[in-house]
């Protein structure tokens, strides 16, 4: 793992845990990671001398640029995840637009309208979980299994999918999807719904650990 | 015999859980269908006499939730609140227990007086799922009736519930959210009960609390014309807090709380007998909505359908037309013409009779057919599976999937298929869909593209023709799609499972649908046939040909006398063919007009101002405006057309 992905998930993580309103300390951070509690020093001090985060009495707090930082890096994370996503058309654009300052502009262009722009830094701000965790529902195969954690987009659209039962933590599973990009059909509370694909593909779910096929590569 | 006892009560309920059945065996035959006053959703309506009471069913549009989504919502919503109907009974699908629990426990916060029907239970025993209903009774403190609606078991029983709550009025409790939300429910209705009480006078309290933290536009807006601009930012406060804590849209939360109480219910309910296995519903499924095999079955199908509508349609044709044309209108002149002057006799004869007979001959046997096989897709369960693979060609065009069932409705007759716009969910998305489908060729138009196209040049011109309209369709489509401000909804379609078409529900929605269809176009036909009698008796439709003829002969190329057909046209599209036969003298076309010339007007008719009635149903479902709109627009895009095709067809021809 590289510097940075470190430090992406270590500041989400304190992001994580304060919004779940529990202190974050350094024994935490090493066995969530998964690394070693040296390691975790190590990467907590380099936050705090980068200006990420700040230390008192034991409890690890993100500074104004350390929330700074965790925005932006979900934004772009989720954005790599709907429009870009692997393909090569998606790459090359992805290298042309570089890195994005506007991004109220480039989610529009991405045909988002205002209020859904809203939507969408809303449920980044409110957004409590690991996204790293997180796929859209198109990008699951039949059969697999996965749980809903938000949806993405206007408030209409998103009031909507939680009236027909897409609440978050809802067990969805993937009947089937129309070809060429067409809709895709899903079973949930014992009804099946077919959702379009551009609303699926706004749907970020995480995935059932035992699907036969593993989700395919976001970013 | 004693006065009888009034009841209001009304049917809500998901759709695609038998509640027009329920509806059905009820009211019998006493149904009327109508519009809701200001709004294009279905009001059906019946009477029913059971133990000493008269019941006035009402049948409210099937709904998922009471927000203010659709025009469906805010019927049912403003029915059961404004209206209070005597008995709400809320009918739901005990195989999709949790799911319908959603909209009854917005019910019970509407403290509607609530009857349960618990419907298809034997679907669900099928798939081994039991619903245990004494359970559910006692857990939401409400009756809950098991029923069969096909077979008519539980009506008596869910009738004497129905009775048993309007004598002993009393709500069931609300059912309660989490604490947080609970709390702010309460203050807010503290606040609501002392600040507006004329307002809490009419909807519950807690209702309008609950809908206020929903953000409930609609809600909002009656407060606030209360003069409850206060409670609203009081209510703005509590749901930025609700939001903050639950880091989700306030009605996200709600929506979440109400469905983990559905799931608790229908937990400590539900018994699954059986393991689910692999049954017919889910095999046919997996074909018809199969990624390949589906296309050729949809192709298939509609062939099918289209095959037997013709086959049919025309059959029932000649025999009606000898009826009507061979006696009827004869007969009416012979015994008019002594009495009245001869422009009278003309008129009614020409004008009154032989519209009902153009009318009966040639657009039922062509629609009842139609229907018939449509009321079996329906009911089967095909047509979401049809819009599932189509939604993707439907974006194309800036709709989804579901507009494909109107689209496929057009084939037949563009009336019911502007009526069947109203399945699509915002106002943008149903005119986009309706003007699409007056573009669809309908079996009149069809008629004449191959009794003239497909007969005397050939089958594959008649084809070419066909394709070239399609491409219009989406063509035109894309255009009014960019041309119309507003975002494209995506789908979110429940797809039913598959069940067995009964003939009885088949023949009641022929019958209802026929019977519309005979409202709104019967009159248009007849008074517009009227109307260019009183034209051509006085001599004033050759003035207006007349007028038309450099139109017509320079730019379209087509003789002269083509102008009266093309007016008359207006009335139904297939008369101008009838008309250039009877103008002509003869009924081989090839003597009046050379093959460029057929392909023009077929071109032209098929193109230019939708006929009378299905301007009336446009009108009706949009306006006067957007009517005439559209036909102005279909005729100078006609004459475009087909002034362009004879002058390229010219040159190859």
């Amino acid at each position: 793992m590289t510097e940075e992905s470190n430090m992406s998930e270590l500041l989400e993580l304190v992001k994580t845990f304060t919004q779940q309103g529990r202190p974050v300390g350094v024994s935490q951070i090493a066995s969530r990671m998964g690394i070693d509690p040296t390691d975790a020093r190590r990467l907590v001090d380099l936050a705090i001398k980068s200006g990420f985060a700040a230390e008192a009495s034991d409890v690890i707090e993100l500074t104004a640029a350390g929330q700074e930082f965790v925005k932006k890096h979900r934004e772009e994370y989720l954005h790599q995840r709907h429009f870009h996503r692997g393909s090569l058309a998606g790459r090359l654009r992805g290298f042309f637009e570089g890195r994005v300052t506007d991004w109220h502009g480039h989610w529009r262009h991405h045909g988002f309208d205002d209020e859904s722009v809203r939507g969408f830094y809303r449920s980044m701000q409110d957004y409590r979980g690991r996204i790293e965790e997180t796929v859209p529902l198109t990008n699951l195969g039949r059969g697999d299994r996965c749980t809903v954690v938000f949806a993405l987009g206007g408030h209409g659209m998103v009031r909507r999918l939680a009236e027909m039962g897409l609440t978050p933590g809802t067990e969805v599973t993937v009947v089937r999807s129309a070809p060429m990009h067409g809709p895709v059909e899903v079973s949930l509370r014992g009804v099946s719904l077919a959702l379009g694909r551009g609303i699926a593909s706004r749907v970020l779910v995480k995935p059932a650990t035992d699907n036969r096929s593993p989700p395919l590569p976001g970013a | 015999m004693r006065a009888e006892k009034k009841l209001a009560v009304c049917l809500t309920g998901n759709a695609n859980v038998g509640k027009s059945v329920i509806f059905n065996q009820l009211t019998g035959l006493n149904q009327t269908v109508s519009n809701w006053p200001g709004k294009t959703v279905e009001r059906a309506e019946g009477t029913l006499h059971f133990q000493g009471y008269t019941m006035k069913i009402i049948d409210l549009p099937g709904t998922y939730s009471l927000s203010s989504y659709s025009a469906d919502e805010v019927v049912s919503r403003d029915y059961i609140s404004v209206e209070r109907p005597d008995v709400v009974v809320n009918i739901i699908d005990a195989s999709a227990l949790e799911r319908n629990l959603y909209l009854t426990i917005q019910l019970l916060e509407l403290e509607a007086p609530l009857v349960i029907a618990l419907n298809q239970i034997d679907l669900a025993a099928k798939k081994g799922i039991t619903v245990d209903a004494e359970k559910l009774s006692e857990m939401l403190q409400v009756p809950v009736v098991p029923t069969v609606a096909t077979s008519g078991i539980g009506m008596q029983e869910l009738l004497s519930k129905v009775i048993e709550v309007a004598e002993k009025p009393g709500k069931a409790p609300s059912p309660k959210h989490g604490r947080e939300i609970e709390q702010r429910i309460g203050n807010l209705e503290q606040a609501l009960k002392a600040g507006l009480p004329r307002l809490c006078s009419r909807y519950p309290p807690r209702w309008i609390a609950i809908k206020l933290l929903e953000r409930d536009e609609d809600v909002g807006k009656h407060v606030e014309a209360e003069g409850g601009t206060w409670i609203l930012s009081v209510a703005t406060e509590m749901i930025s807090g609700i939001e903050q804590l639950h880091g989700e849209p306030s009605s996200v939360v709600m929506a979440s709380e109400r469905y983990s109480l559905a799931s608790r219910l229908a937990g400590s309910t539900v018994r699954i007998v059986s393991p689910p296995r692999v049954d017919m519903d889910q095999r046919l499924s997996e074909i018809t909505a199969h990624k390949i095999l589906g296309y050729p079955i949809l192709a298939g199908i509609l062939g099918c359908v289209f095959a037997v509508v013709f086959i049919a349609g025309g059959a029932m044709i000649n025999i009606l037309d000898g009826v009507f044309n061979g006696v009827l209108v004869p007969a009416s002149e012979a015994l008019l013409s002594p009495v009245l002057p001869p422009i009278f006799a003309q008129m009614v004869s020409g004008g009154i009779v032989w519209g009902i007979g153009a009318a009966v001959t040639i657009v039922l046997p062509y629609i009842v057919p139609f229907y018939i096989l449509l009321a079996i897709l329906e009911d089967s369960g095909y047509l979401p599976r049809a819009a599932f693979l189509m939604d993707n060609v439907m974006h194309k065009i800036g709709l989804h999937g579901k507009a494909f069932i109107p689209m496929l409705l057009g084939y037949g007759c563009n009336v019911p298929a502007c009526v069947g716009c109203r399945i699509m969910e915002t106002d943008r998305e149903r005119f986009l869909a309706g003007f699409v489908v007056t573009l669809v060729p309908c079996a009149a138009r069809t008629v004449i593209i191959l009794g003239l196209v497909g007969r005397y040049i050939g089958m594959g011109a008649a084809l070419v023709l066909y394709l070239f309209d399609l491409g219009l369709v989406l063509l035109l489509g894309r255009l009014a799609f960019r041309a119309l401000p507003g975002e494209p909804v995506g789908l979110i379609m429940e797809m039913p499972p598959y069940r067995t078409p009964t003939a009885k529900s088949i023949a009641r929605k022929t019958w209802v649908r026929t019977k519309e269809f005979v409202y709104v176009a019967f009159p248009f036909i007849i008074g517009g046939s009227v109307f260019l009698q009183f034209l051509s008796a006085t001599g004033l439709i050759n003035v207006l040909a007349d007028l038309m003829s450099p139109l017509i002969e320079s730019w379209l190329g087509l003789p002269s006398v083509t102008g009266v057909p093309l007016i008359f046209g207006v009335l139904r599209k297939e008369l101008t063919l009838v008309l250039l036969a009877d103008i002509g003298g003869t009924f081989d076309f090839s003597r009046i007009l050379a093959p460029v010339q057929m392909i023009v007007f077929a071109i032209v008719t098929m193109i230019y101002i939708p006929c009378i009635a299905t301007i009336a149903a446009l009108a009706r479902e949009f306006g006067a405006k957007r009517a005439l709109a559209v036909a102005a627009l279909d005729s100078v895009l006609a004459v475009f057309l087909g002034g362009v095709a004879y002058h390229l067809l010219s040159l190859v021809m």
